[in-house]
């Protein structure tokens, strides 16, 4: 399945990159180019054009948001690149600035959840096809600054776990196996969910973010 | 008779005097210094410098005395009207206006006298009426401006006799022969004319030695005019220095509030350095091994027979070594934070940091009192610094380290062999190195110098008090 998903990294930290090539390398990913710069990255994206792109926030020269600008340059000029942002702090402007018009093919992970490997790729899969895979530490500082607290209590608990695991981008199946429920189940509380806080349904997973994060922004 | 003629050993002087045959030699330095006076003496009167004297001279005596004349007005009408609350109200208004007073003096000395005086704190007043009225009232900065505008009238009048006068004097002795011999007397209300009379002024001859001579009087007056300004202006800037700069208090509390700001910023800056440290270095190393280890986990967990066990092995085997570097880093960053050998004290700690520099060096530590925790820490950084900055940059062969304590002061001294050259601006950047040094110094009121010509050697001398 991941046979021919092509993927450029971009993280300063040797030690890091290294691993984060061998992993994928191990896992069937072709990796195009691993770089430590931003400007690198740009240069390569250029000439490789991979499926996605794995990128650090803080980055070289002035250790901010170096990647996360870059990330928004390069939605812009290459239609299709899925953008998986990789940190070590979780910034919920920084997400807002990625999402601010689509929340396809966009990623936003602590870098921790590489320790689960298999959690990690299957993030990194999702968002080169195009789906949307939002850390849990921002969906939980998202509902933590919501200021529709009112309408979010009118949610059961179980409801509360598929609304959150809906906002970081997963597919109904995959919401199944997390809560080791069935998939009609989660069919019937993502209707819930969606009728209760009056939100437009949709069919894709990632349009289903942004009608998320819209709601609980504001 | 005189007479001069020059030897190996500089120039013989031989003159008679009351019948007593007299020889001075004057060495060829003697001689260079004559010769530098007699250019100064006679450079003094075409100098810039002595017009834009007189020209203070004459500015700010009119100013002085047009502000004279508002702050005894205004003054006396407050103490007048004192038994209204009016009084205290035009007395404010008073010292206000003598602030005002004050800036101009300050303007004039810096624009005439390229005499910088540092401007007082901007008048402060705290909210309402009656807080700006007391805030007025007790405004020291308007009292010692008053004082200024009091004391100036009298040197001003003293400048006008001692000084201002030698000027006119030169200036009518100077153009009397143009005015037709005799017609007029010059004037004689000088101090100088007036204090020697000369006789030959006064002779009614309109002949052109007359006229020469006063002509010559004129000449040597304008010699001396420039001298006797800059000694009242001398006056008056010692005058502006103490009443209209900030008073010793509040530069004080000037110094130590851009201390304060300094310390700050320098704790800010380390607490980002900290963080950046565990974020690129221990908190990646920390990833990296959890990313093996979840590789690993999952390769032990596949099932079927395809278990790599070499692949396995080496995942675990590079996060093994992956967390020992973690160990490392974290531990050296813990010591950049609080070294653990400052806790036995400062002796302990920097036989430890010599001991771990690449750069042979000896320690001498001489204390009888034990400093207070904060200045062993500065001690300590700056002497970490200073080793790091031996070992990076001098080229050092050798460096001793001595911590001697004199009376309520350390004395930290650390020297080098190395190629010498340090410079504040020019070791290290600009949150560490030598400046970062200063600043961590001049925030206990310690002192850094630093002596380092091209080729060496480089000493390094820290004063920091025992107690901050």
């Amino acid at each position: 399945m991941t046979d021919s998903i092509r993927v450029a990294i971009a993280e300063d930290a040797a030690i890091l990159r290294d691993g984060l090539v061998q992993l994928l390398a191990d896992r069937g990913f072709e990796i195009t180019a691993a770089v430590g710069e931003a400007e690198g990255l740009r240069a390569s994206i250029e000439r490789d054009c991979p499926d996605v792109a794995v990128i650090d926030i803080r980055m070289p020269p002035t250790f901010t948001d170096e990647g996360l600008r870059a990330a928004i340059d390069m939605r812009k000029r290459h239609q299709g690149l899925g953008i998986l942002l990789f940190s070590q702090y979780i910034e919920t402007r920084y997400a807002a600035d990625l999402l601010a018009d689509d929340a396809a093919g966009i990623g936003y992970l602590l870098k921790d959840r590489v320790a689960d490997t298999s959690d990690f790729v299957e993030a990194l899969v999702r968002v080169a096809s195009g789906g949307t895979a939002l850390d849990p530490e921002v969906v939980t500082q998202l509902l933590g600054a919501s200021r529709r607290t009112d309408s979010l209590s009118g949610l059961s608990g179980r409801e509360r776990e598929v609304l959150s695991l809906m906002a970081e981008g997963r597919s109904n199946a995959a919401i199944a196996t997390t809560l080791v429920i069935s998939e009609g189940a989660v069919e019937k509380h993502v209707a819930n969910i969606f009728a209760k806080l009056d939100l437009p349904v949709s069919q894709s997973d990632h349009r289903r973010v942004l009608a998320v994060l819209r709601f609980l922004d504001s | 008779m005189m007479a001069g003629d020059v030897d190996a050993n500089g120039v013989r002087v031989q003159f008679r005097l009351g019948g007593n045959e007299k020889v001075i030699v004057l060495s060829e330095a003697r001689v260079e210094q004559i010769h530098r006076i007699a250019r100064r003496v006679w450079d003094e009167p075409f100098a810039r410098r002595s017009w834009s004297e007189l020209l203070f001279f004459v500015l700010s005596s009119l100013l002085a005395v047009v502000g004279f004349a508002f702050i005894a007005f205004t003054m006396l009408s407050g103490v007048a009207l004192a038994i209204t609350f009016i009084g205290l109200v035009v007395i404010a208004g008073s010292l206000r206006g003598a602030r005002g007073i004050g800036g101009f003096h300050r303007n004039l000395a810096r624009s005439f006298l390229d005499e910088h005086i540092e401007e007082p704190e901007p008048f402060a007043a705290r909210p309402g009426f009656f807080g700006w009225l007391q805030s007025a009232l007790r405004d020291t900065v308007g009292w010692r401006a008053v004082a200024y505008s009091v004391v100036k009238i009298p040197l001003s009048a003293f400048g006008v006799w001692f000084a201002f006068s030698v000027w006119v004097d030169a200036f009518f002795c100077l153009v009397y022969p143009l005015w037709g011999h005799g017609a007029t007397r010059p004037p004689e209300f000088g101090v100088f004319l007036n204090l020697f009379q000369p006789g030959y002024l006064s002779v009614g001859d309109s002949g052109f030695f007359h006229g020469l001579f006063i002509f010559v009087t004129g000449v040597i007056l304008v010699f001396v005019a420039p001298w006797t300004m800059r000694a009242v202006v001398y006056v008056d800037r010692r005058l502006m220095r103490v009443l209209l700069a900030p008073d010793a208090m509040t530069a004080r509390v000037r110094s130590l509030e851009h201390a304060r700001a300094q310390t700050l910023d320098t704790s800010a800056a380390t607490l980002r350095r900290i963080e950046r440290d565990l974020h690129d270095g221990t908190q990646a190393q920390l990833v990296a091994v959890a990313m093996r280890l979840g590789q690993a986990k999952e390769k032990l967990a596949e099932e079927g027979g395809g278990l790599d066990l070499d692949q396995v092995r080496r995942l675990v085997d590079d996060a093994h070594r992956g967390a020992k570097e973690a160990i490392v880093e974290l531990r050296d960053l813990a010591r950049g934070i609080h070294p653990p050998a400052l806790d036995i004290g400062l002796e302990g700690a920097l036989s430890t940091l010599a001991a771990r520099s690449t750069v042979p060096s000896e320690v001498t530590v001489v204390l009888t009192d034990r400093p207070t925790p904060a200045i062993e820490a500065i001690a300590y950084f700056c002497v970490a610094e200073l080793m790091a900055n031996i070992v990076q940059h001098a080229h050092a062969s050798r460096a001793s380290i001595s911590c001697v304590q004199q009376g309520g002061w350390l004395r930290i001294v650390v020297r080098d062999d190395g190629q010498g050259g340090a410079q504040l601006a020019l070791v290290g950047s600009a949150c560490s190195g030598l400046s970062g040094l200063t600043d961590r110094v001049h925030a206990v009121d310690g002192r850094l110098h630093i002596t380092s010509p091209a080729g060496g050697p480089t000493v390094i001398t820290i004063d920091l008090p025992l107690h901050a």
